[in-house]
């Protein structure tokens, strides 16, 4: 296994280096640069000039991209070209604010819908079965942008419990945190919950059909411990990808909910780095999405590899 | 709600008891809302229209006296590329934490008349090519270290150059340096008379940094806030400065954040979790003016959206076609639709009443299909393709609707917001273009309508404008003046490439209980000028 381990992160490292190329061939072709962004409509020639020479705008792409790569070698990320401060400062409390959203998010909806699933799958048809079912159809069919906004208008206008933004300072109190991260923890948390019932649900159906199931049965075993034991071994593979996918989704892939609730997280970063030209901030949040990505593939292999024995003693 | 409106309240007020109004106080203090005052009210035998006047009366009363503490925060709509560095200052957040951290030489009051700041006294001499400068005594940094002449004289020169990126530096075109004479005064020495330069002075990047200033993370400032936490993009966190050279804001701290998305914005403000946003939806005003706690802040500026038709090329080289399309523009419901109404009704030419340069005698132009007809066919023109980014659809659609009526086809192009500035605008004969207000109508002129400007839109080249514009700021004559503006904004109503259906007012939202916010109409919330003024009501 730790062959495997060491034959991923490997690729994983190509992964990263061919996703920055990309990325910036991308930036450089938008059409633009930072300085006309950051001059606007009061751009001249000369100050565009002055200001990309500031900016080392003024080499060639080649040579930037070098620089850029022989930077993150040593592990500096550079300065923002827009914001004129070094790009840690910028991603570090974006960082820290989007794990944060997306644990809170992770620690309640996958227990919830993974036991949800499961409940369905025990009783098919059932009485249960047909809640959980209307509850996922309902979480799956409302966006997110939707479901957000009606939580704000009940939680935040009408009852005015929680706040409708998530103004996390720095200073604010734990409670204050929770209340910050109330609605967006809850968005979330309704629009992963369909998904995950859902595959949890189909994939134990599907184990639960195979003979040594049918076996357990004749046998005469409770059908929690077959359920439990027997088929949640098996599936759970599958469905630690399924997390896994979900999670990384979470650290990249939630720009409107922090739009919506003025979130600061790392998606909205680099729509921002994307809109501005700021190609190292863009470069900054891919490395950071695709190694997100990288690693919690690699881990949900290695805790599927771990509760299989088949594949744990695989030769 | 209007001054005057303001005074008949509080006038309702003022007649009641001694101990009447501490009930009526007493009552607001603790959070009444009015419906619940106009049926106590009710009961009490007062009619709705007597208790809705006493009760706006007493909240204005209260609102003259500003408490000490707190924290007021700020939800802006335009926070953009934040920077620290006032020559590359861009947006409204921007402005803002500019004015929090830093002062100007000049500042600009409600009318936009420049006054006293760090400069104590100024004035220029006889033909307005050199103006003199005594700075105020006993002002600091935010370190303590006194302000200079040489900081000011290093501060203006850096919008100098051809080794300046400043945005700012066509607005210091005909300066030549700026010089130190001694310890307490400093010199601009210009290449061409200019009695505008103290209304230049007062506007956004012209910020007193330190000598020699290169941590722009966290430069030093003299203004009546000290940074305490910034984190780009996303907010800042300003602490009072008790040291300040004029008498020290009230509240404790002041937060300026990000909210891009507009009913966010709302939201922030409708639920108390800020005191003030900008730039509120205009189909949110009714909303916010119909509810307890928060209320509309609208001031008429002299902004505008436009449609530019370059004189130099395509059909717009033929003044006939632009007649036809400055007759075509219905100005009232430009407004109404794309605004809410809250604006002005627009002359094709930059200067409206906003300004103190406004001539009304310059004849309006109304909405007239019959004429737009004839000189459209007089133009031989019978279609065109105009090019619209992400503001000015609304009133693009309006025009292209009455174009249809009078057998014009105008094609509607949407094009990306990305790049716009420098792809599109001012290079392809029919696009749209945006204004911010400027302290006067000479500034604002010589840089959109100058024959030699840089961003002369429409590339309308009249000699005679460009010297009217030149003997204006020779000339410190009120009449002299006034008849010069009369016949500038004509010339740019009558043959300029630039129709202006309407100015926009600045439209932000407020909480009730914050005061001190002044009516300059530059910017969002008074001209971005409000951090040094506004406080908690008692």
């Amino acid at each position: 296994m730790w062959k495997m381990v060491v034959k991923r992160l490997g690729i994983g490292v190509l992964m990263l280096f061919a996703v920055s190329l990309i990325v910036f061939a991308g930036t450089e072709i938008l059409p633009g640069d930072v300085a006309e962004i950051i001059l606007g409509q009061s751009a001249t020639p000369e100050t565009l000039k002055v200001l990309r020479a500031e900016l080392g705008l003024d080499q060639p792409a080649y040579l930037r991209y070098l620089f850029w790569l022989g930077d993150l070698a040593r592990g500096d990320l550079g300065m923002s070209h827009a914001r004129n401060v070094p790009i840690a400062d910028l991603v570090a409390p974006r960082l820290r604010n989007t794990f944060l959203l997306a644990g809170c998010v992770a620690a309640i909806a996958v227990p919830l819908s993974l036991a949800a699933g499961l409940l369905a799958a025990m009783y098919p048809g059932s009485w249960t079965d047909r809640a959980v079912s209307w509850m996922t159809l309902g979480s799956i069919s409302f966006p997110e942008f939707f479901t957000a906004t009606v939580l704000v208008l009940v939680f935040s206008i009408e009852l005015g419990l929680l706040p409708p933004i998530s103004n996390l300072r720095g200073d604010s109190g734990p409670g204050e945190w929770a209340a910050a991260l109330a609605l967006p923890v809850a968005t979330l948390t309704i629009s992963l919950f369909g998904q995950l019932v859902r595959l949890t649900r189909a994939t134990t159906l599907n184990i639960m059909n195979e003979p040594y199931v049918e076996m357990a049965v004749l046998k005469g075993l409770s059908r929690r411990r077959i359920v439990f034991l027997h088929v949640g071994l098996n599936a759970f593979g599958p469905i630690v990808n399924v997390v896994a996918l979900n999670m990384a989704y979470l650290v990249g892939g939630v720009v409107i909910v922090e739009t919506i609730f003025a979130f600061p997280g790392l998606a909205k970063l680099m729509i921002d780095g994307v809109q501005t030209r700021d190609l190292p901030v863009v470069q900054a949040c891919a490395m950071i999405f695709c190694a997100t990505y990288v690693v919690l593939i690699l881990v949900a292999d290695i805790a599927a590899i771990l509760a299989n024995a088949r594949l744990r003693h695989a030769r | 709600m209007r001054r005057s409106d303001n005074e008949t309240t509080k006038t309702a007020f003022t007649r009641l008891s001694g101990r009447q109004r501490d009930e009526v106080s007493a009552a607001i203090r603790s959070g009444i809302s009015r419906r619940d005052f106009l049926a106590y009210a009710g009961a009490a035998g007062m009619t709705a229209a007597a208790a809705g006047q006493l009760f706006l009366g007493a909240r204005a009363a209260q609102a003259d006296t500003p408490s000490q503490g707190g924290t007021i925060r700020c939800a802006l709509s335009d926070y953009g590329t934040d920077t620290m560095d006032p020559q590359l200052f861009s947006s409204t957040g921007d402005f803002t934490r500019g004015r929090a951290h830093f002062n100007n030489l000049v500042q600009l009051d409600q009318s936009l008349t420049p006054q006293p700041e760090l400069a104590e006294a100024f004035e220029a001499n006889a033909d307005a090519t050199e103006w003199t400068f005594r700075l105020r005594e006993g002002v600091t940094f935010h370190d303590g270290s006194p302000m200079t002449a040489d900081d000011v004289v290093w501060s203006m020169n850096r919008h100098i150059g051809e080794e300046t990126a400043s945005k700012a530096k066509v607005l210091f075109s005909d300066v030549k340096a700026w010089r130190k004479v001694d310890n307490t005064t400093v010199k601009a020495e210009l290449s061409a008379p200019n009695s505008d330069l103290a209304s230049i002075l007062g506007t956004f990047h012209f910020k007193v940094l330190k000598e020699g200033e290169s941590n722009f993370a966290n430069p030093l400032g003299t203004g009546p806030y000290r940074m305490a936490e910034y984190e780009p993009g996303i907010r800042s966190i300003h602490t009072r400065n008790e040291d300040y050279w004029r008498e020290p804001p009230k509240p404790d701290q002041i937060e300026l954040f990000a909210i891009a998305d507009d009913s966010a914005r709302l939201s922030a403000l409708m639920s108390g979790d800020a005191e003030m946003v900008t730039n509120l939806d205009p189909k949110a005003v009714p909303m916010v003016q119909n509810t307890d706690g928060v209320t509309v802040w609208s001031v008429p500026s002299g902004s505008y959206t436009c449609i530019i038709c370059m004189t130099n090329t395509g059909p717009g080289s033929d003044p006939n076609f632009v007649l036809g399309l400055k007759h075509l523009l219905n100005r009232e419901r430009t407004l109404a639709f794309s605004q809410g109404g809250m604006g002005t009704i627009g002359n094709d030419q930059p200067i409206n009443a906003a300004y103190a340069e406004y001539a009304e005698a310059v004849t309006q132009r109304a909405f007239d299909p019959d004429k737009a007809r004839h000189y459209l066919q007089k133009s031989g023109v019978t279609s065109a393709e105009i090019q619209v980014p992400n503001f000015g659809e609304d009133m693009v659609l309006l025009l292209q609707q009455e174009a249809k009526q009078v057998g014009f086809d105008l094609q509607v192009k949407k094009v990306p917001s990305d790049g716009y500035w420098s792809s599109v605008w001012m290079k392809t004969p029919l696009h749209v273009s945006d204004w911010f207000m400027r302290p006067t109508a000479n500034i604002m002129m010589s840089l959109a309508f100058a024959p030699d400007a840089k961003w002369n839109e429409s590339q309308w080249i009249n000699e005679r404008f460009g010297q009217l514009l030149k003997e204006d700021r020779a000339t410190t004559d009120r009449g002299l003046k006034a008849e010069l503006h009369r016949e500038m904004q004509q010339l740019v109503t009558d043959e300029a490439g630039v129709l202006i259906p309407s100015h926009r007012n600045i439209v932000d939202g407020i909480s009730e209980r914050i005061t001190g916010l002044t009516r300059n109409p530059l910017g969002s919330l008074g001209g971005c000028e409000w951090p040094e003024f506004v406080a908690f009501k008692a």
